[in-house]
């Protein structure tokens, strides 16, 4: 009797969340394949094209530029915010566990909770020809720069933008990485007579390597799905210096309404982060120990 | 080795290179909200001839309807909270607790759709709310945000939970609905503040999805009213400044009430992947 009941309570317990997985993850995967070989409006059925759309995006230069664009992005973005991450977290645990380097921490946070929309409207706003950035920059007698305006520039000035709004992020989780590094170590490499800068090599390192695998992986899914910042900031300008995946999927179904085409690309970026969290699990699987 | 208690000149070095980043982190922020507070037309650092007022506030909040789209933030925000809350630690308790066929096949598809990015399905997922009828409606731009990541995390928390204790409830005549209101949820609640968090800056920012579903002014959140501000206002700075700021303060005051809990709930994302 008990089973039953278990059993039954089991699946109304879970039926909320089965429905909206299914609905809302589960089914449209499949959805989406099939769009890929169709051509599609949403006012007309779909029409079954075969690998038309897959054979068009080979010729098409916004995909092209779309992925040199958002690798570039990711190799600039990842080692730079996991780098800073890791040296700005070792020195405030190492050397400053009180009120001061908690408030320094908090400050570090504070992009991260706003949104990536209000963060590319202020840098877009700060990196004007005759916005702050430049005006600050006249001081050190720096020529005017045209961050957004300039094809190499422009990407790089998102790049940078998108690193200062998640260095707190990844600061906040290698700091904790840290905490967790038995202080033995530290102390037994004292006595052989170690500097701070050999422990930082040889014992914080090392012990971090699935924190940075972790956060190296995060970084990468989370550049591949840069959005939001490139809207507010460049639209994808100026040409084609600053066009993403995400904002070439978003233009091709809902400028352009051709929604076939624009779930062949998005099921290409789903093999790549799929491949990308494969690697993840791959570097994860031992040394992570769950929360 | 002689104890380090003085501060050596390294510490003041450092001490000056992590304010630097602090500053920096900052800045923007200040900027930010000392601008919307004039009507200066030059993005520079000179406040010498400036006049202080809110009136750009006043005049952002009318022109732009943005109490409309404030209130849309909130019931939408509130409510993926709450649902979110509900829905996955009803499943979590489930997967935790209870035996029924299929259970871990079941979770492990729910694992699996963790690995979904939302851009991959937001095609398919706007042509299944279109049909359904609901552009531009509440339910649209809230239950998306539902998924699988709370059921995993909080079935790691009710794992831990003792049967015994499930047990004894029972042979006190406790119902199963009861047992998990009046026991199991009070004894996750940490993890439970942890995910409403992170669901709340996740909601509250969210940009993308409102973007596609919301296209009717009334209907849209505050994070989307707010990109289209400097198209709409160009050089007024001010204007476009106060309302950054009107829209940034909700999250930025509860950081500052529950910074703990923020630094956790976020972090937390992390597990995600």
């Amino acid at each position: 009797m008990k089973n039953r009941n278990d059993a039954v309570m089991g699946y109304l317990y879970i039926l909320p969340s089965f429905i909206l997985i299914c609905v809302f993850a589960i089914i449209p995967i499949f959805m989406n394949v099939y769009y890929s070989f169709t051509q599609f409006n949403v006012i007309q059925s779909a029409q079954w094209i075969g690998l038309e759309n897959y054979s068009r995006m080979l010729k098409d230069p916004y995909i092209v530029a779309s992925l040199k664009n958002t690798f570039v992005f990711t190799l600039i973005t990842v080692p730079l915010q996991s780098i800073l991450a890791l040296l700005l977290a070792a020195v405030l645990a190492g050397q400053f566990r009180n009120k001061m380097g908690e408030a320094i921490k908090s400050a570090m946070f504070i992009p991260v909770i706003a949104s990536a929309v209000l963060v590319g409207t202020l840098w877009s706003i700060f990196l004007e020809p005759n916005g702050l950035m430049n005006t600050i920059l006249s001081f050190f007698h720096i020529p005017t720069i045209n961050w957004l305006g300039g094809k190499t520039s422009s990407l790089l000035s998102v790049s940078m933008a998108t690193v200062w709004k998640n260095v707190g992020y990844f600061l906040v989780i290698y700091y904790a990485g840290i905490m967790d590094i038995p202080k033995e170590l530290y102390e037994a490499s004292q006595v052989d007579g170690a500097s701070k800068i050999q422990q930082f090599f040889h014992i914080t390192v090392p012990s971090l390597s699935s924190v940075t695998y972790l956060i190296v992986t995060l970084g990468t899914i989370w550049s591949f799905q840069i959005f939001d910042m490139v809207f507010t900031m460049t639209n994808g300008g100026p040409g084609m210096s600053t066009v993403t995946l995400v904002l070439t999927i978003y233009n091709a179904a809902f400028k352009s309404f051709n929604m076939g085409y624009a779930a062949s690309i998005a099921l290409v970026m789903f093999v790549i982060v799929i491949v990308l969290q494969a690697l993840q699990r791959k570097f994860l699987g031992e040394g992570r120990d769950d929360k | 080795m002689i104890k380090q208690n003085k501060k050596t000149i390294s510490y003041y070095v450092l001490l000056v290179v992590l304010l630097f980043n602090a500053l920096v982190a900052v800045f923007p922020f200040v900027y930010m909200a000392v601008m919307s507070l004039t009507q200066k037309d030059m993005l520079d650092l000179d406040f010498s001839n400036t006049t202080f007022s809110f009136i750009n506030y006043f005049k952002v909040i009318d022109g732009f309807n943005l109490l409309v789209n404030l209130r849309n933030s909130i019931i939408v925000t509130v409510s993926s909270c709450l649902l979110n809350a509900i829905i996955c630690s009803m499943a979590a308790y489930a997967f935790a607790k209870k035996e029924f066929p299929f259970r871990d096949k079941i979770f492990g598809l729910y694992l699996a759709t963790l690995m979904i990015p939302g851009q991959v399905t937001m095609i398919p997922v706007f042509v299944i709310i279109k049909n359904l009828g609901l552009m531009n409606t509440y339910p649209a731009l809230i239950l998306p945000i539902i998924n699988a990541f709370g059921v995993f995390l909080i079935r790691q928390f009710m794992v831990s939970v003792p049967d015994d204790l499930l047990d004894a409830a029972r042979i006190d005549g406790c119902g199963e609905n009861r047992i998990f209101i009046s026991i199991v949820i009070p004894l996750v609640k940490p993890v439970l503040v942890s995910l409403t968090i992170f669901t709340f800056i996740t909601s509250w920012n969210d940009f993308l999805w409102p973007l596609i579903i919301a296209s009717k002014p009334a209907m849209k959140t505050l994070t989307l009213a707010i990109a289209s501000l400097k198209g709409s206002y160009s050089t007024n700075y001010g204007l476009v400044m106060a309302g950054s700021t009107f829209a940034f303060l909700p999250p930025f005051i509860l950081y500052i009430f529950l910074q703990k809990q923020f630094v956790e709930g976020i972090a937390l994302s992390g597990t995600k992947g």
